[in-house]
């Protein structure tokens, strides 16, 4: 009985992460059809250069962050630049890029692969910063997250309705082709897209090794797990779907992991084969 | 000698594999990216069969290959209704529903994470017997390949590849050909499952993962699109060049995320450079 | 009994697309042996005619028979079955498969199309005999030569012309052409005409015609009808229609000022 209140609590958490993952991979599917399994990577590379420019290289912890968000943006922007634009250059569709994408992704899990098996993870005294309402008990650190994801995805909704950039970019989920001719700098904006999403992507990365810690398999899941949730939440409205679909499948996971831990990826994939059948276009869409 | 006869058996085994996900990824063009999925249950039907109930393991390879085929017909089932690339993306979650159902539901023996112990036959007994009897049926299933992408049921499926729209016009329901040849690929892919687990002498859930699944289309990706030829080329250089990497002394745990890493960039490379492989006919075109 | 074999009887077709009103209460007769011609402005809905009769669309009302029985619930790979078989505007040509293999792939009853027949002696014999007819098809219009060339490497023209016999190898007695002519080199025109002829007169076909170019309609057509704004503003045998005032100035008139 208590512990449903405790499952919603952890599910909460979770979907804190998993929204800063699939709002990224969400502003890229919908304005470029670009399905970026490595956005997966970056997710990792954020965490792995947090770990190792702070506990490694024994940068403050902030700066770590701050560089590691750095080097997420970035590294997404060269997977664009480098992979994906000569691939679609040369005739490649959708599926030729996706193909790619998990080419980048199997390129950079064997690099870490090779730099630890295991768990890397950064600090975790604080976590253990809990408090007790009722008899659920909460951690500190979940509500920093939440605190997080609330402001990126306010600065995102400025972004992306204030500025000229944002403008364009809710142009292409629109009709890429009448943008086009409204002349929206498409490069410029791409560069944009691939940028901010990586940054969020890096975000959630950054706070995972802090919180859970990183393998060279999280990449992939947590992906897998943002896919989920855009397909859940839908491609029409980006900020909202994202959120819902990172809620609903945050609460899965909880519940899942309380009842049938050993089903968990069944139940999202089953899940997501299901909407996919009966609601292409997301729950919302 | 044992290793080599190992490695043949290996290689006939994914050419199979690879011969099958070909069939409907080059020819039929459905972007299967599950096919671990009924490799591992051909491996689970045929090994449990096998070790725990006794069943001659000839009887369970016939298991294997029908239960699959039945396996992938239910799967495509409902996926028949989405197209392009959710369809793509519902194969893959394959991959991550049949992991789950292995690890919790697959038989496994007293203290291990899988199964071992097959009694095999004397066609499958010795090394040399199993390489022989392994490369014969590799030989056959691609006897039967040629003559299926060669015959009329063939240009049927190139024609649902191409157009499904028209096809349906010309009376031809292009779903039935998708549903036939994806049976029969899974099918194909459960005995090569089978034969894996002979292979192997052990099975576990790790090996029929998403890796698995792409393993099988960079070995076609490699080899050639719509192209028997290709199917066997692909796997025949990655099988070899892999056992290559062994003998460049590396420390072993590295060797493992080297191949991983090659295989990512092979991937790249295709998309980029040569998107219908070495001999194929057709090419990743979405 | 004459009901046995009365072609295709198109009636009271209304459609809209949500809100978007096309066409409201269209009948069209078309009997074997003859070319029943539709003409009308881009949009009026011709397409979406023979896509209804396809089963792509479900219309708002109206039914449709097939020498006398009507035909309910069809789905698009049922229409062959029931007598009928369409051609696209835009070709849709399979454009890997060989001009030949794009007629073989539209022949009905193929039993090398099933996983068991497939290996049986019948199949080759019976492959064999297709790929004769399929090479006499394409003598009709004089384009053996390119047999053995990916359709999709073909002039527009040609690819048209294979389309076309695609339709006319699946055996249907009732051909549903949509703009056969539109885009085909000036050259290959007498080809779409002899064709559409021979499948009418020779072979007793009854077909359907949608076309723009109204010298090719007169040359072969027995029926016109007009579709325009939404209703059949005239129709009749050919040379009445094509001669009638109201068409003249209403469609004619702009097409040739065009
Ligand atoms: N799938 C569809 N959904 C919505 N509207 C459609 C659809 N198909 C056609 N329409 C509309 O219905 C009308 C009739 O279209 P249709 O293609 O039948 O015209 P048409 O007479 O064949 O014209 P054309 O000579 O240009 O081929 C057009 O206004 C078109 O925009
Ligand atoms: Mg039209």
């Amino acid at each position: 009985m208590l512990n449903l209140l405790q499952v919603f609590s952890t599910g909460l958490g979770l979907a804190g992460y998993y929204a800063l993952v699939a709002v990224g991979f969400a502003l890229i599917f919908a304005t470029l059809r670009i399905f970026h399994v490595a956005h997966g990577t970056v997710f990792m590379t954020a965490g792995y250069a947090f770990f190792g420019l702070h506990r490694l290289a024994g940068l403050h912890i902030a700066l770590a962050a701050a560089c590691a968000l750095a080097i997420a943006a970035l590294v997404g922007l060269l997977i664009d630049k480098i992979i994906y634009g000569p691939v679609l250059k040369r005739g490649g569709g959708m599926f030729s890029v996706f193909i790619a994408s998990l080419g980048v992704s199997l390129i950079f899990e064997s690099g870490f692969l090779v730099w630890s098996k295991g768990v890397v993870s950064v600090a975790r005294a604080e976590l253990l910063d809990i408090f007790i309402v009722g008899d659920v008990v909460l951690r500190r650190f979940d509500f920093f997250i939440l605190a997080i994801v609330a402001l990126a995805y306010g600065a995102l909704y400025l972004w992306l309705h204030r500025t000229s950039t944002g403008l364009a970019i809710r142009g292409l989920t629109d009709n890429s082709e009448l943008s086009a001719i409204v002349g929206v700098e498409v490069a410029k904006t791409r560069n944009a897209i691939f940028l901010v999403a990586s940054s969020l992507a890096g975000l959630a990365g950054v706070l995972t090794a802090y919180d859970t810690g990183m393998t060279p398999a999280s990449g992939v899941q947590t992906l897998f797990i943002g896919v989920v949730a855009v397909i859940l939440g839908g491609t029409r409205n980006i900020l909202l779907g994202a959120i819902v679909g990172a809620a609903a499948l945050g609460m899965l996971t909880a519940f899942a992991g309380y009842f049938f831990p050993e089903w968990i990826s069944f139940s999202i994939f089953a899940m997501m084969i299901i909407l996919i059948i009966f609601r292409p276009q997301g729950l919302l869409g | 000698m044992e290793h080599l006869y190992y490695l043949g058996t290996l290689i006939s085994v994914w050419i199979i594999v690879a011969l099958a996900a070909n069939l409907v990824i080059g020819y039929t063009g459905m972007m299967a990216m599950g096919q671990a999925a009924y490799l591992g249950v051909g491996a689970y039907v045929a090994a449990g069969l096998n070790v725990l109930l006794g069943v001659n393991f000839h009887l369970a390879l016939l298991a294997a290959l029908l239960v699959s085929g039945a396996v992938a017909a239910a799967t495509l089932w409902p996926l028949l209704r989405i197209g392009g690339f959710y369809f793509a993306l519902a194969t893959l979650g394959l991959n991550f529903v049949f992991f789950d159902i292995f690890h919790n539901l697959g038989p496994r023996v007293e203290g291990s994470e899988g199964l071992h112990g097959l009694k095999l036959p004397d066609l499958f007994a010795g090394s040399g017997a199993r390489f022989a009897t392994t490369a014969a049926l590799a030989a056959l299933c691609f006897l039967a390949c040629r003559t299926i992408v060669g015959s009329p049921l063939g240009r049927a499926l190139r024609a649902v590849r191409d157009r499904p729209d028209a096809l349906a016009a010309l009376g031809k329901d292009p779903r039935r050909y998708q549903m036939l040849i994806w049976s029969v690929a899974g099918a194909l892919t459960g005995l090569a499952g089978g034969l894996y687990a002979a292979t192997l002498f052990y099975i576990d859930p790790t090996l029929f993962t998403l890796d698995a699944s792409i393993l099988v289309l960079v070995y076609i990706g490699v080899g050639g699109l719509a192209s028997t030829w290709g199917s066997v080329l692909g796997v025949v250089l990655l099988i070899v060049f892999n056992e290559s990497l062994r003998y460049l002394g590396l420390p072993s745990q590295y060797v493992g995320p080297l191949q991983q890493a090659l295989y990512g960039l092979l991937l790249i490379g295709l998309m980029i450079f040569r998107r219908r492989g070495l001999v194929g006919e057709y090419d990743f075109r979405e | 009994m004459t009901s046995a074999n009365n072609g295709l009887r198109i009636d009271g077709l209304a459609m809209n697309f949500g809100g978007v009103f096309v066409f409201d209460d269209v009948t069209i007769d078309i009997p074997p042996g003859k070319v029943t011609a539709c003409i009308g402005p881009n949009g009026a809905g011709k397409t979406t005619i023979i896509n209804i009769v396809c089963g792509v669309f479900a219309p708002r009302a109206g039914e449709i028979f097939v020498d006398g029985v009507k035909l309910a619930g069809v789905r698009p790979f049922d229409t062959v079955r029931h007598g009928l078989c369409r051609s696209f505007q835009d070709v849709r040509i399979f454009p890997f498969l060989t001009a030949l293999e794009n007629i073989l792939v539209a022949m009905p009853g193929q039993s090398g199309e099933n996983l068991l027949g497939l290996f049986t002696p019948g199949a080759r014999a019976q492959e064999r005999a297709n790929r004769e007819k399929a090479r006499l098809l394409l003598q009709t219009v004089a384009l053996e030569g390119a047999a053995g060339r990916p359709a999709g490497e073909l002039p527009f023209g040609q690819q048209k012309l294979v389309s076309l016999l695609r339709a006319v190898a699946t055996g249907a007695r009732v051909l549903l052409l949509d703009e056969p002519a539109a885009g085909v080199e000036i050259d290959l025109i007498p080809r779409v005409v002899d064709l559409i002829r021979a499948l009418a007169k020779a072979e007793g076909r009854a077909t359907f015609l949608v076309e723009h170019n109204i010298d090719l309609v007169r040359e072969v057509a027995d029926h016109v009808c007009v579709l325009q704004g939404g209703r059949i503003i005239a129709s009749g045998a050919a040379e009445h229609v094509l001669g009638d005032e109201t068409v003249i100035r209403e469609y004619l008139g702009r097409v040739y000022n065009a």
